[in-house]
């Protein structure tokens, strides 16, 4: 698990989310940064950094740059 | 024919040959995905289909394309597999008339059978997740019925919510939403949040099918959407009181997932492939914590696929999108025949109308954008004689093809609203809208010379049956 990386923003700290109820088929494991979320037997245009396409990656840029929807609204006041 | 529970309806289109059962083991990606995929992609009437033989489950049962044609839609309101688009939003239209009924309150739903709570709360124990698209951020979510109340009228039956939305799944017991600011869930939360509150909610799945078409459909902000699915189904909805939040969800739901939407507080969701035919996301979204999951024993994990169009979306709300615009056209305009909103959720309509004067197309065009639904959709509209069917896209395109002028038929208002996840939108949620007439000019608009149309036959009508009644004896 230690040479894991997320396929999508290239993230090292990987978490383990889930396993396959047949006991060693798959795992479900999510990215510590960016939240992308792969269960290990996907295709590997979907689990590996490399095969991962260029219009699906995240740099740390767009993930501070990511617009909040919907805005948090002021709290009521005078209540 | 009302149907309580999916399972119920499930049998009813194995029946009748609607349901098809993969018997191959398959994997969840891409398999499950693309097999939905293709039932777009095969032709008119895909069936429903069926999984339980999925790599690394035990025990998986998994339905797609439910609602995925027009045969399936149709049984979904107890008519004949083989109506007829335009009759069946006729008849939804006319069932639309019965609203309100009230539901039916029964205690012993099916998914009191199980419970899980607090830190056992694993959906990845309850439910066989799995991807849909490549660029999607993880599992998702996106044929869930849920039900949420207004923080400021918690006991208002009316203004309880029930909506589909899209729901990624973020951990064993958490989840991102997207209550886009049209929604109503969307009003409910800025009422919790401007008040420093969580706000509670139910997320129900495998739901009867008419629940899911109701959930998905245009409606006013105080109106109960299953005071809607009594008048489709013609017989009260049976309703249960979740057990956790107090809310009223469906009787006959597969699985009922219980929380709060965490208020104030917003985490990375996305992106996700719309019913646009294209990804949406990468925004920071509200998030859910899940409390508590009630379900049947053996639950059937329904799901949806979406993609470019047409896919099971298009059929689930193409209908439920035409009637709403219908029907509130047809409240000040009788002329207006029929709507054929079912294009990317009613981006673009097709409206067929009667003149009362020179410039009266025109102005029930305008009419339908200024509809509910229609700020935020109809983008394009397209109005026809009354008779031209705006389901039989040929007789339309010869109507645009014939009878439009561009110099005075083609109409385009700039700076109107839209939905953001329309990819044309710039800056997302503005766009300007297109108005094609291509209706024949009557007085006193007296332009081209339209005076000797070629009509149908007398005789055509009769032969059109028996040609059918032939043409029927020789499949036999």
């Amino acid at each position: 698990m230690s040479t894991v990386i997320c396929p999508r923003c290239a993230y090292e700290t990987v978490d383990h989310v889930a396993t396959s109820p047949v006991p060693g088929v798959w795992d479900v494991l999510q990215c510590g940064r960016c939240l992308y979320m792969w269960r290990t037997t996907e295709p590997e245009r979907r689990t590996r950094r490399d095969a991962y396409p260029e219009a699906f990656r995240l740099t740390p840029e767009d993930i501070a740059a990511a617009q909040e929807v919907p805005a948090i609204p002021p709290l009521r006041t005078g209540r | 024919m009302a149907y309580d529970d999916l399972r119920g309806f499930l049998d009813t289109l194995e029946r009748e040959g609607r349901l098809l059962r993969v018997p191959d083991e398959v994997l969840p990606e891409p398999d499950l995905a693309a097999a939905a995929n293709a039932a777009g992609r095969i032709g008119e009437g895909a069936p429903a289909l069926w999984f339980d033989n999925v790599t690394g489950f035990t025990g998986a049962r998994i339905v797609l394309n439910v609602h995925g044609s027009w045969p399936n839609h149709a049984l979904a309101l107890g008519l004949p597999k083989d109506t007829p688009i335009r009759e069946q939003v006729e008849e939804f239209a006319r069932r639309w008339d019965d609203f309100p009924v009230a539901p039916e309150r029964r205690e012993d739903a099916p998914w009191r059978e199980n419970t899980v709570e607090g830190p056992d709360a694993d959906l990845f124990q309850v439910l066989p997740l799995f991807r849909l698209n490549d660029g999607d951020g993880g599992f998702y979510l996106d044929k869930a019925a849920v039900v949420s109340r207004d923080p400021d009228a918690p006991d208002d039956f009316g203004r309880q919510n029930v909506g589909i939305y899209r729901i990624e799944v973020m951990g064993r017991n958490r989840l991102a939403f997207q209550p886009v600011p049209v929604h109503d869930v969307a009003i409910h939360l800025r009422k919790a949040e401007e008040r420093g509150e969580d706000l509670p909610i139910a997320i129900t799945l495998g739901n009867d099918p008419v629940i899911s078409i109701v959930a998905g459909m245009p409606m006013a902000y105080d109106q109960s959407e299953y005071a809607m699915a009594g008048a489709l189904r013609g017989a009260p909805a049976p309703i249960a009181t979740a057990p956790l939040t107090g809310f009223d969800v469906p009787w006959g739901s597969e699985v009922v997932v219980e929380g709060v939407i965490e208020g104030r507080r917003r985490e990375l969701e996305g992106p996700f492939g719309e019913f646009t035919g294209h990804y949406s996301g990468g925004r920071r979204m509200p998030v859910i914590r899940v409390d508590r999951v009630s379900y049947r024993t053996d639950p059937i994990f329904e799901s949806l696929y979406l993609g470019m169009p047409w896919t099971e979306i298009d059929y689930l709300v193409g209908p439920n999108t035409c009637v709403p615009v219908l029907k509130q056209l047809r409240a000040e305009f009788p002329e207006v025949q029929a709507v054929n909103a079912m294009y990317t959720h009613g981006l673009l309509g097709i409206i067929s109308t009667r003149k009362r004067y020179g410039g009266f197309a025109k102005a029930v065009g305008m009419r339908a954008m200024t509809t509910p639904h229609g700020l935020g959709y109809l983008k394009v509209v397209i109005v026809v004689d009354e008779d031209v069917d705006p389901f039989d896209l040929r007789q339309v395109m010869w109507a645009v093809s014939a009878k439009v002028d561009p110099a005075v038929d083609v109409i385009t208002v700039p700076g109107l609203p839209v939905v953001p996840l329309d990819p044309a939108s710039s800056p997302p949620g503005m766009i300007a809208k297109l108005l094609v007439d291509a209706t024949t000019p009557v007085f006193p608009d007296d332009r081209g010379h339209f005076g000797s149309p070629v009509r149908d036959l007398p005789e055509t009508g009769e032969w059109v049956r028996r040609l059918q009644a032939l043409r029927s004896e020789g499949v036999r």
